[in-house]
């Protein structure tokens, strides 16, 4: 594990961040290889920052970046990850609100977001199964299985994403231990003062 | 009107909101119906500037803050956007912390587990979405 500079780490968050539409979760699929390629932040270290950015309020990618930051950089990296990833697309933003360009006019527009929406849609799928991956080989499957059977029936009972994630996480703590033994998220040395 | 209050009717939407757009509902509330700073189109319209440009989804609400007061509210939309990722920290620390215990490993798993479980049916909705638009082109 090696960490970025504040400066590698915003230019990474920002190009990962701002070449996605349709959501965070794509994002924070591109941001998982770059870190793991460049190796900043291994598996487990993903997982508990997607895990916290989901309980966050507000937008989890956000939330994501601000927590991988802390990790790799303390205040520093909090602050160069939120301006990498909101900064570019919030201007882009302002400067088509200004001009008022109504965008949903041009077909070309609308097909290059639809083909966006797929790449993303893709993504998604795919940080989903990496998430999973870690559990299923370390013989985790039983409460994979359990975890995602009371999420699965939550989210078609309209339970918001928030109160599954709460009502899974009690059913976690209630799990038998034989069911949740293998650990899966390392535990991390505690920060020195001089880096936060 | 004042730009700490649209700050701070954005914030509003932005922290009681657990995804990008999940502060919708309130930001109509407050912003169309309850003050009249934006018309239920320019609402729209800032919505589809939002979903049409890369990066976070949220970030729609930089578009409604400069609809409704101008680039201050276009500030005060950025500002409302990024402040509840700080609430991330702390969180963190506390999980990071107790993490050696079991039952937090367990609960920080479960969470993780059932939100790759939820990604399935964004992901299937997203490629839907994606598809009908195809077709309709």
């Amino acid at each position: 594990m090696t960490a970025p500079s504040s400066r590698q780490l915003a230019w990474i968050i920002a190009r990962d961040v701002n070449r996605t539409v349709g959501g965070g979760m794509a994002s924070m699929e591109l941001l998982r290889r770059s870190f793991e390629a460049r190796q900043w932040v291994d598996a487990s270290s993903h997982a508990l920052c997607v895990a916290v950015s989901r309980l966050t309020p507000g937008t989890n990618i956000l939330a994501y970046c601000a927590a991988v930051g802390w990790r790799l950089r303390g205040w520093r990296g909090t602050l160069a990850g939120l301006a990498a990833a909101s900064i570019p697309g919030s201007l882009i933003i302002f400067v088509l609100a200004a001009t008022l360009v109504r965008l949903d006019g041009f077909p070309i527009v609308r097909l290059t977001l639809s083909v966006g929406m797929l790449v993303a849609a893709v993504l998604v799928l795919s940080s989903a199964w990496n998430l999973f991956k870690p559990y299923l080989r370390s013989g985790r499957w039983r409460m994979v299985l359990v975890i995602s059977a009371i999420a699965g029936a939550l989210y078609f009972a309209d339970w918001t994403p928030v109160r599954i994630l709460f009502a899974c996480a009690i059913t976690g703590a209630l799990l038998p231990a034989r069911v949740v033994a293998a650990p899966a998220v390392a535990p991390t040395p505690p920060r020195r003062s001089a880096d936060v | 009107m004042n730009v700490l209050i649209v700050y701070l009717l954005l914030l509003k939407a932005t922290a009681t909101s657990f995804a990008g757009m999940g502060s919708l509902p309130q930001i109509r509330q407050d912003f169309v119906e309850t003050y009249h700073l934006v018309s239920a189109d320019a609402l729209s319209e800032a919505v589809l500037v939002g979903r049409a440009t890369p990066g976070p989804m949220g970030a729609y609400v930089v578009a409604v803050g400069y609809l409704a007061i101008g680039w201050p509210g276009a500030l005060a939309g950025w500002l409302a956007l990024v402040t509840p990722a700080f609430a991330a920290l702390p969180l963190l620390i506390t999980v990071q912390r107790w993490l050696h215990l079991p039952r937090v490993r367990a609960v920080v798993d479960a969470v993780v587990v059932a939100g790759a479980a939820l990604l399935v049916p964004a992901g299937v909705g997203l490629a839907a979405d994606a598809i009908r638009q195809l077709l309709r082109l």
